[in-house]
Parts: C-alpha cells; structure tokens; sequence
C-alpha cells in the first residue's frame, strides 16, 4: 500500500527511518507491513504529521511500536514538531501488506 | 522536539496484572508434575482418591486456569475491542485464588473434608466470582461484540457454576447437601470445567489468535457461532441428562455435538493455516496447533468408555481421559501460547520507551530456543510413555513417562523465569 504525502522528498527521508522501526511479534517493518497510511509535512510549523494503524485496535504492542515510530522521526528530522496518530478506518488487513513484505514472511 | 502523545492509542493491560498468574502458573506446574512422579500409583486405582483430587486441581486451577486468567486479562481487549474493566479486580481475583488453590489442593491430599476444603472453596469462588464480573463489565462497556466475546463470557460463567458447583460438593462432603453422594455428581463438576471453561474459553480465544498470529485471510464468523452452539448445546444436554439420570446411550448425543463442535474448529484452524500470508510459523505456534490436535484424543477416549460400558476397563480410561485433557490439551496448550505471550508481555515493559534507541533483542530472544526445543520435545515423549503406561498398566512406563514430564516442567519454568527476570543489556 503506498503512503499519502505532501513531500515526496521528505517523505522518503522518514521512511527510510520507518522501514528500521518493525512490527516486534511479526518481524516485519511498519512500512511493508502496510501500518502507515500518511506523513504530512509542515515547514512553516516544522511539523511532521504521520497517520499510521496497528493490526488489531487494542494491540499489546501497540504502545512500544508508536514509540518506535516517533523515536525514528525524531532522528529524521530533529528540532521538528513530531505528531503521531492512530486510525482504524480503514482497519488493517492483510492486502495493505506490500509485495516485499509477503515475500519477507514467505509467501 | 516532543510533540503531544499519541492520538487514539488505546491502553492495555498493564504487566503488572498479568505477570503474577504466569509465575504462579509455572510453580503450580512443578507441584502437580512432582505430585505425578511421586504417585503414579494412582493410575491403577478408582479415580476418586484424594491425591488424584489433589494433581487434578493443582493442574486444572493452579496451572491451566491461572495462567487463562493471566493471558486472559492480558488478552480480553484484543477479543473483545475494548479495555479491561478494572486492574484492581483482577489483582483481587489473583489475592483469592491464589490463597485458595493451594489451600484446596492440601485439603485434597490430606483428605480434610472440614474447613480446609471449605475455606478453599470460598475463596476461589471469590476469586471467580470477580474475575466473571471483571470480564462481563469489560465485554459490556466495549465498542464491538463480536462471537469472540460470547465464548469469553460464557466461559467466564461456566467457570464460575463449575467452582459454585465445586463449593456444593465439598459441603456435601460433611453435610447431606445433594441426595447423594459428591462421587456421584463428580462428572457434571468436571464437565462443566472442561468443557464450559477450558473448551469455550480456548476456542473463543484460538479462533481469534490462531488466524492473527499466522497473518491469515480466512475468516468465518458464522463458523465460530454454529461451533458456539454445538460445544455449548453438548455441555448443556449433558447436564439435563444427568439430572434426568437417563441411560448412558443419550450421552452420544452431548459427545457428538461436542465432537462436531471441536471438528468444526479444527477445520477452522486447518483453513485458516493453508491461506496463512505468514509461511514461516515458529515453534510456539505449531506447539499450539499440535493442542488442536489433541482435543481429539480425549473425544475418542470418551467413545471408547461409552463403548466399553460397563467393562471394568473403564477406570482406566477415565483416568487416561483425565490426563489427556490436563497433561495433553490444556499443557501443550499453555507450552504454545506461554512463550508467544509472555516474551511480549515483558519486552513491552522493558523496551517500550527504548525503541529506535540503540539494539534491542526481538522479544523471541528473551528465552533460550534450546531450552524451549528441550521442553518440547521431553513433554511429547512424556505425553506418550503415559498414554502408554496408562493403557498397559505398566509402572516403568509410568514413572519415565512422569519424570519426563516433570524435566518438561523444569525447562518450562527456566525458560519463563529468563523471560520475566530479563533486563535489558547496558549499552
């Protein structure tokens, strides 16, 4: 699934971070496992928007995963205000995943 | 620069609720695999003694329960879509129990029909009856109630007639509180534990885990509640044939029902495998989908008692039921969802806030996969010397099978004591 942006260039500075950030019970990057939707950027505020799912709603590793996901856009673009939401609409499901990720988890 | 937290993140249960009943879980599988060693006898006689009442409750409460309620508290906001209602109940429901079963499991074995039994059979229906309102609460105030929350519910009930019915017998015990004696009701007791607690519960919570875990694109919610109704309507016509008392012939129907109900899940389980998008599955999972397998075993052992009926034949098989359903299922079960859990459970609290800063372990690493390759394979072969022991009456089998199991249970509580003791490496 591809990530909605306003930056095409900056966008691909904080996924390059986010592909290292992985989903701990899968293994698998946030990214090609299809968890973030969008990362918006505003240069005037220095502030970085990212919309990004879970798996299922109440995930016990919910918490350490939007944690991870903050920590990396906090390296990517230090002195930036760093907003992360969750939705679940759309819920996650497994065609979100990307090809590279079904071929990571051998399919 | 810190922005705010984060938007729409929904708080599970906290490690602190859920890591006791696993450590408790772990010693009383030590206990009930050391009381198996030291009484294998008990497999040649009736199986109402009280050391077999004594291994039976360490293993069905002490062990399977309490770690259900672990995973369970642990769980419940994934099944049902919405929070645990209360930690402190929960921690109240470990207080009781956890006072109660060892309790129980002494007055067992010492045969002290007095306050022993009783004061233990309060407790843990105290305990029961918080852990029934914690979950009815939580299913109540959630956002969705899908079939997963109906057997978490109805699990949760049938738990608590079980250790009510459980409190009646052990009055019964001293006062003529039912017409007979407690042997005599012995069968509805066990089954509403089996089959309404473990079989509901494990089902409500495989059928959801078992296609998440192995990413899969099967789905059948209608599925989920035609096998809701067959193990339910088993449990429940069983229980109106035996206070009807009728002849043992209509229990073929409550067997088939839950026959057809484990078959139905089965096949769920099988579906949901072939079109998994995850090909890679671990250790854990196929120790859990082994389980699956197992709830076979005790269906058949149960034709063959019906069949056999009323062969002198029979209290072996009752007994092989027993320890297939308690040693086998619910075990290889625990084995399975323990280590796919718990590593979690604790890498959360470690390294929640330590992510994307500097190495961390995956949360598989946090237990020795020797160890648990040593478990596995010390609790199958276990598993079969006292199926073998069990059918042929024979003691070396017996005892082998017993100290194997107990070497199982050894490196089950190395591998979870590593796992919760872990601290993370200084950088």
């Amino acid at each position: 699934m591809s990530v909605y942006t306003n930056d095409q260039e900056k966008s691909e500075i904080a996924l390059a971070g986010l592909y290292q950030v992985d989903d701990p019970e899968v293994g698998l990057n946030i990214v090609d496992l299809g968890l973030v939707y969008q990362i918006d950027f505003d240069d005037a505020k220095k502030k970085v928007d990212l919309i990004m799912t879970l798996t299922t709603q109440f995930c016990p590793m919910g918490d350490a995963i939007t944690s991870d996901t903050r920590n990396s856009l906090e390296e990517s673009f230090p002195e930036w205000e760093i907003n992360v939401e969750l939705t679940f609409d759309p819920a996650w499901d497994y065609t979100m995943i990307s090809p590279e990720g079904k071929e990571f988890l051998g399919h | 620069m810190m922005g705010p937290g984060v938007v729409g993140l929904q708080q599970t249960t906290s490690y602190k609720v859920v890591v006791p009943f696993y450590i408790y879980a772990s010693i009383s599988l030590l206990v009930g695999t050391v009381l198996l060693l030291f009484h294998t006898d008990l497999f040649h006689q009736h199986h109402f003694t009280p050391y077999t009442l004594a291994i039976t409750h360490t293993m069905a409460l002490g062990w399977g329960t309490m770690l259900i309620f672990g995973a369970s508290h642990q769980l419940l906001p994934v099944l049902i879509s919405g929070k645990l209602h209360s930690n402190f109940l929960a921690y109240l429901t470990f207080l009781f129990t956890g006072i109660g079963i060892p309790l129980l499991v002494y007055g067992f074995y010492i045969f002290n029909t007095g306050w022993i039994l009783k004061s233990a059979a309060v407790l843990i229906n105290c305990g029961v009856i918080l852990y029934m309102i914690n979950v009815l609460l939580s299913i109540y105030h959630s956002e969705k109630n899908e079939v997963h929350a109906w057997f978490v519910a109805a699990a949760s009930i049938w738990l608590f007639s079980t250790t009510f019915y459980g409190l009646l017998l052990v009055i019964n015990f001293t006062s003529s509180l039912l017409p007979r004696e407690s042997v005599t009701y012995l069968s509805i007791h066990a089954h509403l534990g089996l089959i309404g607690w473990f079989l509901t519960l494990v089902i409500g919570v495989g059928s959801r885990l078992i296609p998440m875990f192995l990413i899969s694109k099967y789905a059948n919610e209608r599925n989920l509640w035609w096998i809701f109704a067959f193990i339910n309507g088993s449990l429940i016509s069983f229980l109106v044939f035996k206070i009807l008392n009728v002849s043992p012939e209509f229990y073929y129907v409550s067997l088939i029902m839950g026959l057809i109900g484990i078959l139905l899940f089965g096949n769920h389980c099988r579906l949901a495998y072939k079109v998994r998008i995850r090909k890679n599955v671990d250790n854990q999972m196929k120790i859990s989908l082994l389980s699956v397998l197992q709830m076979i075993i005790p269906v058949a052992v149960m034709l063959a008692v019906l069949a056999l009926l009323p062969s002198t034949k029979n209290q072996n098989l009752i007994l092989l039921y027993g320890f297939c359903i308690f040693f086998g299922w619910i075990t290889a079960l625990i084995f399975g969802m323990t280590f796919k859990t718990l590593p979690f459970i604790i890498w959360n609290k470690v390294y929640q806030k330590k992510a994307h800063k500097g190495k961390t372990p995956a949360p598989k690493e946090l237990f020795n996969e020797r160890v648990y390759q040593a478990m596995s394979i010390t609790y199958i072969s276990g598993f079969i010397f006292m199926l073998f022991g069990i059918i042929f009456q024979k003691d070396f089998f017996l005892k082998t099978a017993a100290v194997l199991l107990l070497m199982a249970a050894v490196f089950y509580v190395y591998n979870s004591a590593t796992i919760i003791l872990h601290k993370p490496k200084k950088q």
